[in-house]
């Protein structure tokens, strides 16, 4: 297990962000964390990133105590934040270079991290040109490509690709899948952006309320959602969603004919952003 | 790692102009207008003199009069015949009129009841002037008055005749080695240099408030650096800006002033109490800074507060008005700015020669300023909990 959270809860002035969060994220994994606005996302990312201090709870990251071994986590851990994280007047260089040193790399073994970072985000055209002048997508490759320097073992995206073209998006999405892959890096993703988590993510959790309302494996979740149900007296049918529709007639004929008693019927939700409105019971959140 | 951290500072600061031309250009600019504009009020060498318009009929008392008072060092007259001294003055342009009986001489021996002199000037003439040419008005009368008695009484006036010349102005000096004359260059220097180092938190402020609204302290913060290395940070490369301003600086006073025929800038000091008072004042005006750009929201917010703070704590610490020029409840207000006791300290070492010891108070006032200001910088970040 990469990241075991127990019992975590933090409130700003009496007002509660986490209530007793409880959740465990696989080794490896691409963990796609969902909620509304407010829910509490961004306080969990930065509690766990040591931006910000629980009140209660316990958490364990690659088996090291959040608590007692900050040293150890900050390490293996590495935060990208939402916004553009590092020195506009620099190029890419002098801040891949200048946050490489605060990672502790040195000499030969930094200028072959900056390498790295600069091919897997294809920063090569911008290096020596100040980050001002990128454009919005340019910005975002940057500000992951410095999240890469230290070959963290989690990886923590906080809205990556907010406000950026579509084939930028698609292109970033594709390192983070390559970079799961690759380095077998645990990455945690927030996004406000279902179709991305679903494109991406093979574990997914979605936050409300101060808690984790629901987490499962993506392919679970898609089976979940893959049925029919038909509610009687004392059974549920379940009929394939993928299936020709005359069948789901042809059902409910029959249990006409017999005289059941249906209660309800529930088609599936389409994709994730329906299951997310639908936990979250689509209501606005300001 | 810190070579790193103070090669981002350098890089950061080279690539912001307005804090380089707060930094480096306006002080150089005010170095050299104040240093030239103040030049007469500091040197002994006066290229300005007062026109005065003698308003009366020539005769030998007048043209006495007129002899003795363009030989003055302040002075130079002229004898002219007007019913209206107004226009003397503000057409023909004369600062003094000066309205005098052609037979002075004779009123003054015999008492005439309704003898006077009327001096008119315009308003800006300042106070001290018109004293002046008063008791020059004064002098001169009754000297001519005297030498008349003394001639008739057969005294030796010799001496009283040469008792201008017997005056001696003798500067005395704390270091009995120190030679230097108080000059405008050596009040402009220090003045001007410590003002320019407290607006070091131009770029300061600039740099925190966007490493905090870009998310990039929150990056800094998720990293295994300690806090201290991330204020050290701050602290060593604004410093060194601070030293590189004091030898600027300096050279501007040696080198370039005298090419716009303003006094060259003489340092006879200690060199070493330069560095140490410049390096108190960097630390009053980095941890000062600091503490803005923690109470400040934007950039803007910064450099208005700042700016103003600034030029509030130079208004009062006799950087841009010479605290000799100031009343004595003026005088007394001085010792709350901080950049006073970092204009006295240089003062001492420029113009007195003075040593460690007579400047050990202001070094240890702007000691504890810095450290009140980091201490409510801490405090104010904890309460925010950035830390």
């Amino acid at each position: 297990m990469s990241i075991k959270i127990s019992n975590l809860s933090k409130s700003y002035e009496n007002q509660k962000v986490l209530d007793k969060l409880s959740l465990e994220i696989k080794e490896g994994s691409l963990f796609g964390l969902l909620g509304p606005n407010g829910a509490g996302k961004t306080t969990l990312v930065s509690i766990l990133n040591f931006l910000e201090k629980p009140d209660l709870g316990d958490i364990s990251i690659f088996g090291y105590d959040h608590k007692t071994q900050k040293k150890q986590i900050k390490r293996i851990s590495s935060y990208v934040p939402q916004t553009y994280a590092f020195y506009p007047t620099l190029t890419a260089y002098e801040n891949l270079e200048f946050f490489g040193a605060l990672y502790g790399l040195y000499g030969k073994e930094l200028q072959q991290r900056i390498q790295y970072c600069v091919e897997v985000t294809s920063l090569e055209r911008f290096v020596n040109k100040p980050a001002k002048h990128y454009s919005g997508g340019v910005k975002r490759r940057l500000n992951i490509a410095i999240g890469l320097l230290n070959q963290p073992k989690i990886l923590y995206l906080d809205e990556p690709t907010v406000g950026i073209d579509p084939q930028s998006r698609k292109y970033i999405l594709d390192v983070i899948k390559q970079i799961n892959l690759e380095n077998k890096t645990t990455i945690i993703y927030t996004s406000h952006y279902m179709e991305e988590i679903e494109y991406l993510c093979d574990d997914i959790a979605i936050l409300d309320h101060h808690k984790i309302v629901l987490h499962q494996q993506k392919q679970k979740l898609l089976e979940d959602n893959s049925y029919i149900e038909i509610e009687l007296q004392d059974e549920v049918l379940k009929i394939p969603s993928d299936k020709d529709y005359d069948e789901f007639i042809q059902t409910i004929k029959t249990l006409d004919d017999g005289k059941k008693l249906i209660k309800d019927i529930r088609f599936p939700n389409k994709n994730l952003e329906e299951l997310f409105l639908n936990i979250t019971k689509g209501k606005l959140r300001d | 790692m810190f070579r790193y951290i103070l090669k981002k500072e350098f890089l950061l600061i080279s690539r912001d102009i307005h804090a380089l031309l707060v930094l480096f250009i306006m002080p150089i600019l005010f170095i050299l207008i104040m240093s030239l504009a103040l030049q007469n009020a500091y040197s002994n060498k006066i290229d300005i003199k007062f026109n005065i318009a003698i308003n009366s009929q020539s005769s030998k008392d007048i043209q006495y009069l007129q002899k003795q008072l363009s030989s003055h060092a302040l002075f130079d007259a002229k004898i002219i015949q007007s019913n209206d001294p107004k226009s003397l003055l503000y057409e023909d342009k004369f600062d003094i009129v000066l309205n005098i009986s052609s037979s002075f001489h004779k009123d003054v021996k015999s008492n005439t009841k309704d003898f006077k002199i009327d001096v008119f000037s315009t308003p800006e003439l300042s106070f001290q002037n018109k004293e002046i040419f008063k008791n020059l008005i004064v002098e001169l009368i009754s000297k001519k008055v005297m030498t008349e008695f003394f001639i008739q009484y057969k005294v030796n006036g010799t001496t009283l005749s040469q008792l201008n010349e017997k005056i001696k102005l003798i500067d005395l000096n704390k270091d009995e080695n120190f030679t230097t004359q108080a000059t405008s260059v050596q009040h402009s220097v220090p003045s001007w240099l410590i003002f320019s180092m407290f607006f070091i938190l131009i770029p300061i402020s600039n740099t925190f408030i966007n490493e905090r609204n870009f998310g990039t302290i929150s990056r800094l913060k998720s990293i295994d650096i300690s806090f201290i290395s991330i204020i050290l940070g701050k602290i060593v490369p604004y410093f060194m800006i601070n030293q590189i301003q004091i030898v600027l600086m300096i050279l501007v006073g040696i080198y370039v002033v005298p090419l716009f025929n303003g006094e060259m800038l003489q340092i006879n000091g200690n060199y070493g109490l330069i560095f140490i008072a410049g390096s108190a004042v960097s630390l009053a005006a980095i941890s000062f800074a600091i503490l803005i750009a923690n109470i400040s929201n934007t950039s803007e917010e910064a450099t208005t507060i700042g700016g103003v703070s600034n030029i509030i704590l130079a208004a009062l610490g006799g950087i841009m008005v010479p605290k000799y020029v100031m009343p004595e409840f003026m005088q007394n207000v001085t010792a709350f700015s901080p950049m006073n006791w970092g204009l006295e300290s240089f003062l001492e070492i420029f113009v007195l020669g003075g040593s460690f010891t007579d400047i050990k108070y202001y070094l240890l006032y702007l000691v504890i300023f810095a450290f009140i200001c980091l201490i409510l910088s801490y405090t104010i970040l904890k309460k925010k909990e950035n830390i």
